[in-house]
C-alpha cells in the first residue's frame, strides 16, 4: 500500500476471526459480492496522477466545509 | 399501436428552445439528457441499461459535470412531504447533473431524507410517462397532445350535455404548486361543480376541520422549527422518522437541548419511538379515551392552566363531564394503556411547558377522525399550549403543497381560501375573477349544486356506481379528471375496480401513469397526459407550517409533457372559458404565467392572509434564505429584515406593508403587526348566553384591551374607525356593498381593497376578531369528542357502549356506520378474521408510490410489499420470516400476498402493511398493463386492496388504520 | 494535518437512508452497489439503534494488508483509495474488511466478480482530480472541490459526520455532555484504535461503549 509515510500501527491487530464476528453482528454478511451491475471503468490506460500526487491530501478547511461543522454543532 | 422506437432524433419528441438546441447539439458528445432519450424507450428499465452498447453506458455516466462548461444553479424545493427542504440543482446544457446541499434553508439546513436525496433522478425520467397515450380496445397508442386534448374535450362536453357538469369528478393534487392549485379549482368553478377534491382528503381533512372548528384555522400552529423551544413532546399516531425524516432533526435537537421527555403514543413502535423516552402502546383506533385519560390525570391533579381556560376557551366544563368518565381503569381496559403510564405522560406534558401535542395520519384517518383531532386539541387548550411558541399543535401534513392546496380550495366543500360554497362566498370570488355571478351561476345545473358539497375522492366510486335515486346530484359520476393522485389511495379497491370500469371516461395527468392506468378491467376512454413536475416548472408552495417557498424552474419538462398550468389552460380553452378564467392572467405560449396566478391569490385569498407574499417576497425569500434564524425563523437582517421565513400566512394585507406574517399562530404575546394572534371569531359572539370573545386576553399593543367580534364596516363605523378608510378604499367598499345598506356587511373577508384590514392593524387589532377556542364545536355531530369503536371493531363487547354514529347522508350519498358497525359486531366476523389490520408509511416511498417506485434509487431499497406480523402470532400460525403470506379481507372477498415480516414492532394481534405499493392484484402482477417502459421498478400489493368501509362523518375522510383481517402462510 | 474520519452518532440516525440515496445520486452508482448503508440493531425492539456504514478509512486498513496486488493507497488525509485498473476482482478484502465496505459488480452470469468498489470518502481515485477518467472509476471528488462527502452532508438528522476527526470527535463530545451520556461511536475504535482515551465523552473512549 501507497502511504505518504508509513503510519505508525498503532490499532489493535484483529484476527480474521474476530473480523467475522463483527461483520455477523453487524448483518452485512456476504451479501456484498452479490453485486448485479457494472460500475463503468475506462478501457484504455488514462493519464495517471504522479505517487506523490494520488495520496497527497485533497481535504481543504473552505466556508462550505466550516458550514457543515457549524450545522453539526446546533 | 405504439411503435418502439430506436432512433435517438425522434425518441424524445420535439422541445423547443435554446436548452434543447444545446442538448441536441450535444447528442454526438457526452450529453446525458441525449442517453436518457434513448434509454427510455429502449424496454426493460435497469435491464435496459445493460443492454445497451458499452460506449453509449459510458457517454451517459460521465461525468456528472464537464469541464469547461457552465454550470447553474438552480433553487427549489423537496416535491416529497411538508417540511419543504430546499434542494439545490446543478444544471448543465439543460439537464440536471447534480444536487448539492442548501445549507442556507432555515428549514432543513443541508439535510435530506431519502426521498429529498433522490429527486434528481425525477428528471432524468427513465419511468416517466413520455407522450400522450390512448387506451384503445386494451392496447396503448401513442397519439399528439392537439388530439388529445381535442377529444377529451368533445367527451367531457357530451357528458355534460347528457348529464350535467356533476357528472365530471376533477381530482387535483397536493403536488400542485399554490398557482396550480388554485387554478384547478378555478377550473371546476368554470365547469360548474364542486366536485373538485385532493389528496387532503384522504391524508389531514380531519385535521383541518377539527382544528378549525376549534380555533380558527386549519393548520399547524407553530413549525417544525419551533419544535426546538419544546420542553416536552408527544408524537400520537405519527413516524415523524420515516414520513418527515427532516423534522426529525429539530425534534430530536429540542430533546437533546431541553432534555425534553420525548413520548411516542402508536400501536406499532415506530423508528421514532426507537428514540422516545416513553413509548405507550395502544390498540388502533383508542386515541380519544387516551387523550381524555391524559386529560383525566390532568383534571384529576389540578395541572390544567386555569387562567388561560378563563380567558380563552369556551365550553371547558363539558370536557371534564365526559373526561370523567374516563378512569385510568377504563382507560386501560379500552386502550391498554397502563393507567400508571398515562398519569407519567400527563405529568411530563404539564410540568414540561411548553410543552407540544404531534399527531399525523394515525389520528386523522379514522371514523372519528375529526373527533381524534378535537381531542387532542382540547388537550393542548388545557394546558395553555396553544399560541405560545415551543407549545402547539404541530400537525405534520403529507405531501409537499397539501396544506397550500386545502388553503386553496381543491375541495368539495370550499372555494379557495376557505370562504366557503354560499352565496356570498360566490359573488366574492365573482368580483375578484371580474366575472358577473350569473355567469357562474350558469355555469352549474342549478343554485343549489353551486352551494352544496360536492363528492369526496374517498367515495367517488360509490358516486360511479350509485343509481341516480342513490345520489343528491341529477346524475351519476360518468367521468374523472385525474391529476396527480395515485389510484391505490382509497379504501375498498375492489369496489373502486368496479367503479373504474364503469367510468365513460377516465383522464390521467401524471409524470407516471399511476394505479388506474394500470386496472385491467378498463380497456377504453382511458387517456394519460404526461404532466411534469414541480422542478419542471415554476410556483409558489406551502410547507406544513404555512411557510410559502418559490420554487424555481430547473430544467424544461422532459419529452412531451407539460406543466399542470399549461395543461389546466389547454382544457379550459378547449371547453370554451379560457377567455374568462383567464381575464387577469397573462398567458404566454399556452402557459399562464404563475407569478401572475399568485398576484390573483393573493387579491382574493385574504380570509387567511394569503395576500402579502407576493411573488417578489417569496423569490426575494428565497435569495435571501442565509439571513434567516435558524429556529425563530425570522430574518434580523438583509432586504427581508423582521420576516418569518416564506410569510407563513396569515401575512395580512397588501405585501407593501410588509406584514413578516405568523410563525406562530394565536400567539398574544406579540403585536400583530409582529407576528401576534389571537384566536378567531368565527362562530358568532354569543352562545345561550355566553360570550364566545376571549375575556381579557389580546394580542400585544392592541387599542381594544379584550374581545372582540370580526372586523365589519358596522364595526368600523361603531368604533369610528371607518374614517381611517381612505377614499379609494371606501369607493371599493361602496361598490361591493351596493351602495345601499349591505355596506354594513362589507367585512375584511370580502373588502378587496383590504382596507379593513389595514385599519385594523393600523390599531393592533387582528381583522378576524379575537375569540375563544371552542372546546365545544356545537355544529359538529359529536360536539364534546366521544369514543366510537371503528366499523371493523376487534371488540365487540365494547360496541355497544361505544357505537359508531348513526347512518346519515352527506356530501350526496348515503354514510353507513351504526348499521354495519352492529352486523358486524353480531356476525361471527371477528372469528373468521381475528387480526387488526392498520397501515402505514416506510421512508423510501412516498403516497400512492408510483413515484418513488420508479426511482432506482428508492426502489432498490425496498423491494417487497410486506406485512409486519408479531413474532408470537407468527410462530402460532407457522409463518416465517419473509415467506410469502395471505392477508384476507372481510370484505368482497378482498386479500392480498405479501412478504411476512415477522417483528416485535406491532403488538400481538396487530398487522402493519405500508401503503405505498400497488401493481400486484390478488397475487397477480399487473406489470403489463402499464403502457410499455412505464412500469414503476417495484411493484406490489396495494393495502388498500383489503381496508374496509369506515367514514369520518365531518369530511369522509376513510378509515385505513383499524379494520380486520386474517393472515395465512401462502 | 487532518485525518479525515466517520463518526456515525447513533442517538440521532433515523436509518432514513438519505446517506444511502445521496451516494447514489452524487457517484451514479448503479443498481446492487451500495458504497454505503444502514445498519439497524434490535430492529423493531426497545433499544434499536441504527447507524450508517461504509468504508471508515481505517488508520491501519485491513483490505490494504490483504490485498495480493497492492491496489491500495492511502492520502495523506487518512483517505483509503483503491486502483481499478490494478484490482482484479478477488474477494480478499471483503473478507478482511470489519465493516463489509468492499462491493463487487457481478460481470457474468457465472458470478465471477468485477473490480472493487467501496466508498471514496468522496475522494475520487489515482486519477486526475476532477477528470472524467476519475468519474467514471470512482465517481466525484468532492474534497478537492473543497466539500465533504454528500452523505455526511445531506444526513437528515445531522447523525452522520465526516470530515476532520479531530473536529468531529470534538463535536461528539458537546453532544454527548449536552446529553449527559454517550452511546459510543459504533466502529470509530475498530477503524482508528483507541488512542482517544481522557474523556468518557470521546468517541472510543472508556465509557461510551468504546466501538
Amino acid at each position: 500500500m501507497k502511504t505518504p509515510q508509513d503510519p505508525p500501527r498503532n490499532g489493535p491487530a484483529l484476527n480474521p476471526l474476530q473480523r467475522r464476528d463483527i461483520l455477523k453482528t453487524l448483518g452485512l454478511g456476504a451479501a456484498g459480492a452479490a453485486a448485479a451491475a457494472v460500475l463503468p471503468a475506462g478501457d484504455e490506460a488514462q493519464a495517471m496522477e504522479s505517487p506523490q500526487e494520488q495520496v497527497k491530501a485533497r481535504y481543504r478547511e473552505t466556508e462550505h466545509v466550516k458550514r457543515f461543522y457549524a450545522l453539526n454543532r446546533l | 399501436m405504439l411503435v418502439k422506437r430506436s432512433s435517438a432524433k425522434t425518441a424524445g419528441g420535439k422541445r423547443s428552445g435554446l436548452v434543447a438546441a444545446l442538448a441536441d447539439s450535444l447528442e454526438s458528445g457526452v450529453s446525458r439528457r441525449g442517453f436518457l432519450r434513448r434509454s427510455g424507450l429502449a424496454a426493460g428499465g435497469i435491464a435496459a441499461v445493460g443492454a445497451l452498447p458499452g460506449a453509449m453506458i459510458r457517454k451517459a455516466e460521465a461525468g456528472p459535470i464537464l469541464p469547461n462548461v457552465e454550470v447553474v444553479t438552480r433553487k427549489n424545493v423537496c416535491t416529497h412531504c411538508s417540511v419543504g427542504c430546499t434542494v439545490i440543482a446543478e444544471v448543465q446544457n439543460g439537464v440536471w447533473v447534480g444536487q448539492e446541499p442548501g445549507w442556507e434553508s432555515p428549514i432543513n439546513q443541508g439535510t435530506h431524507c431519502a426521498k429529498g436525496a433522490s429527486v434528481r433522478e425525477l428528471t432524468k425520467g427513465t419511468r416517466r410517462v413520455k407522450y400522450p397515450l390512448k387506451l384503445v380496445d386494451g392496447v396503448w397508442q401513442r397519439i399528439g397532445w392537439d388530439q388529445a386534448i381535442e377529444e377529451i374535450g368533445n367527451q367531457l362536453m357530451d357528458i355534460r350535455k347528457a348529464s350535467g357538469p356533476d357528472a365530471v369528478f376533477w381530482l387535483g393534487s397536493a403536488k400542485f404548486s399554490n398557482e396550480g392549485a388554485y387554478l384547478y379549482r378555478k377550473l371546476a368553478a368554470f365547469w360548474g361543480t364542486n366536485n373538485v377534491d385532493h389528496q387532503a382528503r384522504i391524508c389531514h381533512s380531519t385535521t383541518v376541520a377539527g382544528v378549525a372548528n376549534t380555533w380558527g384555522y386549519g393548520a399547524m400552529t407553530n413549525s417544525y422549527n419551533d419544535i426546538q423551544n419544546s420542553k416536552a413532546l408527544v408524537i400520537v399516531g405519527g413516524n415523524p422518522a420515516e414520513a418527515h425524516p427532516v423534522s426529525m432533526q429539530h425534534m430530536l435537537r429540542g430533546k437533546e437541548h431541553n432534555r425534553a421527555p420525548f413520548i411516542v403514543i402508536d400501536p406499532r413502535f415506530t423508528r421514532t419511538a426507537a428514540h422516545a423516552t416513553e413509548y405507550v402502546r395502544i390498540r388502533p383506533g383508542t386515541d380519544i379515551p387516551v387523550a381524555w385519560g391524559l386529560l383525566w390525570h390532568i383534571f384529576e391533579n389540578g395541572w390544567e392552566d386555569k387562567e388561560y381556560i378563563r380567558q380563552r376557551v369556551y365550553g371547558m366544563d363539558e370536557i371534564r363531564a365526559e373526561v370523567k368518565k374516563w378512569t385510568p381503569e377504563e382507560v386501560e381496559r379500552v386502550t391498554g394503556a397502563p393507567g400508571s403510564q398515562l398519569r407519567r405522560v400527563a405529568e411530563a406534558l404539564a410540568k414540561n411547558k411548553p410543552s407540544t401535542v404531534i399527531w399525523c395520519m394515525g389520528v386523522t384517518q379514522h371514523t372519528v377522525g375529526t373527533a381524534n383531532v378535537r381531542a387532542l386539541s382540547i388537550l393542548q387548550l388545557a394546558l395553555g399550549n396553544i399560541g405560545v411558541a415551543g407549545g402547539g399543535a404541530n400537525i405534520y401534513r403529507g405531501h409537499c403543497n397539501v396544506q397550500g392546496a386545502t388553503d386553496f380550495g381543491l375541495d368539495v366543500s370550499t372555494l379557495p381560501a376557505y370562504y366557503g360554497l354560499a352565496e356570498g362566498a360566490w359573488k366574492h370570488f365573482a368580483r375578484a375573477w371580474d366575472v358577473e355571478y350569473d355567469y357562474l351561476k350558469g355555469r352549474f345545473a342549478t343554485k343549489d349544486l353551486m352551494e352544496a358539497k360536492g363528492i369526496p375522492t374517498t367515495r367517488w366510486f360509490d358516486a360511479v356506481l350509485a343509481k341516480p335515486g342513490e345520489i343528491d346530484q341529477p346524475s351519476p359520476l360518468r367521468a374523472m379528471m385525474c391529476f396527480g393522485h395515485g389510484g391505490n389511495t382509497v379504501t375498498r379497491m375492489p369496489e373502486m375496480v368496479k367503479g373504474l370500469e364503469k367510468l365513460s371516461l377516465l383522464v390521467i395527468a401524471d409524470p407516471h401513469p399511476t394505479t388506474f392506468a394500470a386496472i385491467k378491467e378498463r380497456r377504453n376512454g382511458t387517456y394519460i397526459l404526461p404532466a411534469c413536475t414541480q422542478f419542471e416548472t415554476d410556483g409558489s408552495r406551502t410547507c406544513s407550517n404555512r411557510s410559502m417557498q418559490w420554487g424555481e424552474k430547473v430544467v424544461e419538462p422532459i419529452f412531451e409533457s407539460k406543466d399542470d398550468y399549461t395543461i389546466i389552460y389547454l382544457l379550459a380553452r378547449k371547453l370554451g372559458f379560457a377567455d374568462e378564467m383567464f381575464k387577469h392572467i397573462t398567458v404566454e405560449k399556452d402557459r399562464p404565467v404563475p407569478e401572475d396566478i399568485l398576484r390573483e391569490m393573493n387579491r382574493s385569498c385574504l380570509s387567511i392572509g394569503a395576500t402579502g407574499q407576493s411573488p417578489e417576497r417569496l423569490k426575494m425569500h428565497m435569495k435571501h434564505q442565509a439571513d434567516f434564524d435558524k429556529i425563530t425563523m425570522r430574518a434580523a437582517s438583509g432586504p427581508c429584515a423582521g420576516d418569518y421565513y416564506g410569510l407563513p400566512w396569515p401575512s395580512w394585507g397588501h405585501p407593501e406593508i410588509r406584514h413578516p406574517g405568523s410563525a406562530v399562530l394565536y400567539d398574544t404575546s406579540k403585536h400583530v403587526m409582529d407576528g401576534g394572534g389571537v384566536f378567531r371569531a368565527r362562530f358568532g359572539v354569543e352562545r345561550n348566553g355566553v360570550s364566545l370573545l376571549a375575556d381579557g386576553s389580546y394580542s400585544k399593543g392592541s387599542e381594544i384591551e379584550d374581545g372582540y367580534p370580526e372586523f365589519t364596516m358596522a364595526v368600523l363605523k361603531k368604533l369610528g374607525w371607518d374614517k381611517d378608510l381612505t377614499p379609494d378604499e371606501m369607493r371599493v367598499i361602496q361598490a361591493i356593498g351596493g351602495g345601499g345598506a349591505e355596506v354594513d356587511n362589507v367585512s375584511w373577508q370580502t373588502d378587496l381593497s383590504m382596507g379593513i384590514i389595514r385599519v385594523a392593524l393600523k390599531h393592533g387589532c387582528v381583522p378576524h376578531g379575537n375569540a375563544k377556542a371552542r372546546a365545544v364545536a356545537w355544529n359538529l355531530p359529536d360536539p364534546v369528542p366521544v369514543h366510537r369503536e371503528p366499523i371493523y371493531s376487534p371488540r365487540p363487547e365494547l360496541v355497544k357502549a361505544y357505537p359508531a354514529i348513526e347512518d346519515r347522508r352527506d356530501f350526496r350519498l348515503v354514510q353507513l356506520a351504526r348499521s354495519l358497525q352492529f352486523k358486524v359486531a353480531d356476525s361471527d366476523l371477528r372469528q373468521r378474521f381475528p387480526m387488526v389490520l392498520t397501515s402505514g408509511r416506510l421512508v423510501e416511498y412516498e403516497g400512492g408510490g408510483e413515484e418513488t417506485r420508479s426511482n432506482p434509487w428508492l426502489a432498490e431499497l425496498q423491494q417487497s410489499m410486506f406485512a409486519e406480523i408479531n413474532t408470537k402470532d407468527a410462530e402460532r400460525l407457522n409463518i416465517r420470516d419473509g415467506a410469502w403470506v395471505w392477508v384476507y379481507g372481510p370484505e368482497d372477498g378482498s386479500k392480498a400476498k405479501v412478504k411476512a415480516l415477522v417483528t416485535d414492532r406491532v403488538g400481538g394481534g396487530t398487522v402493519f402493511m405500508p401503503f405505498h405499493f400497488s401493481g400486484f392484484w390478488q397475487g397477480d402482477s399487473l406489470r403489463g398493463n402499464y403502457p410499455p417502459n412505464t412500469d414503476p421498478i417495484v411493484l406490489g400489493e396495494p393495502v388498500n386492496g383489503v381496508t374496509t368501509y369506515g367514514y369520518d362523518p365531518v369530511t369522509f375522510m376513510q378509515e385505513t388504520k383499524v379494520t380486520l383481517c386474517r393472515v395465512e402462510p401462502a | 494535518m487532518a485525518r479525515m474520519k466517520f463518526l456515525c452518532d447513533a442517538e440521532r440516525c433515523i436509518e432514513c437512508n438519505a446517506c444511502v440515496t445521496a451516494c447514489k445520486n452524487e457517484h451514479e452508482v448503479p443498481w446492487g452497489i451500495n458504497r454505503r448503508r444502514l445498519v439497524t440493531l434490535n430492529d423493531g425492539k426497545p433499544g434499536e439503534r441504527s447507524i450508517s456504514m461504509a468504508c471508515m478509512h481505517c488508520n491501519d486498513p485491513p483490505c490494504a494488508a490483504v490485498c495480493p496486488v497492492d491496489c491500495f493507497l492511502q492520502t495523506a488525509d487518512g483517505v483509503v483509495l483503491h486502483s481499478k485498473d490494478l484490482c482484479i476482482g478477488c474477494g480478499y478484502c471483503f473478507y478482511a474488511c470489519p465493516f463489509g465496505a468492499p462491493q463487487y459488480p457481478r460481470t457474468t452470469d457465472f458470478g465471477s466478480r468485477g473490480k472493487m468498489d467501496k466508498c471514496t470518502f468522496c475522494a475520487g481515485g489515482p486519477e486526475p482530480d476532477g477528470s472524467v477518467e476519475e468519474y467514471q472509476k470512482y465517481g466525484a471528488n468532492r474534497l478537492a472541490e473543497g466539500k465533504l462527502p454528500l452523505c455526511a452532508e445531506m444526513c437528515s438528522t445531522r447523525a452522520l459526520m465526516g470530515g476532520d476527526g479531530a473536529v468531529l470527535a470534538d463535536i461528539y463530545q458537546e453532544r454527548s455532555l449536552r446529553r449527559g451520556y454517550g452511546s459510543g461511536a459504533p466502529g470509530w475504535s475498530t477503524a482508528y484504535g483507541r488512542n482517544d482515551r481522557g474523556s468518557p465523552f470521546t468517541p472510543g473512549g472508556p465509557s461510551t461503549g468504546g466501538a
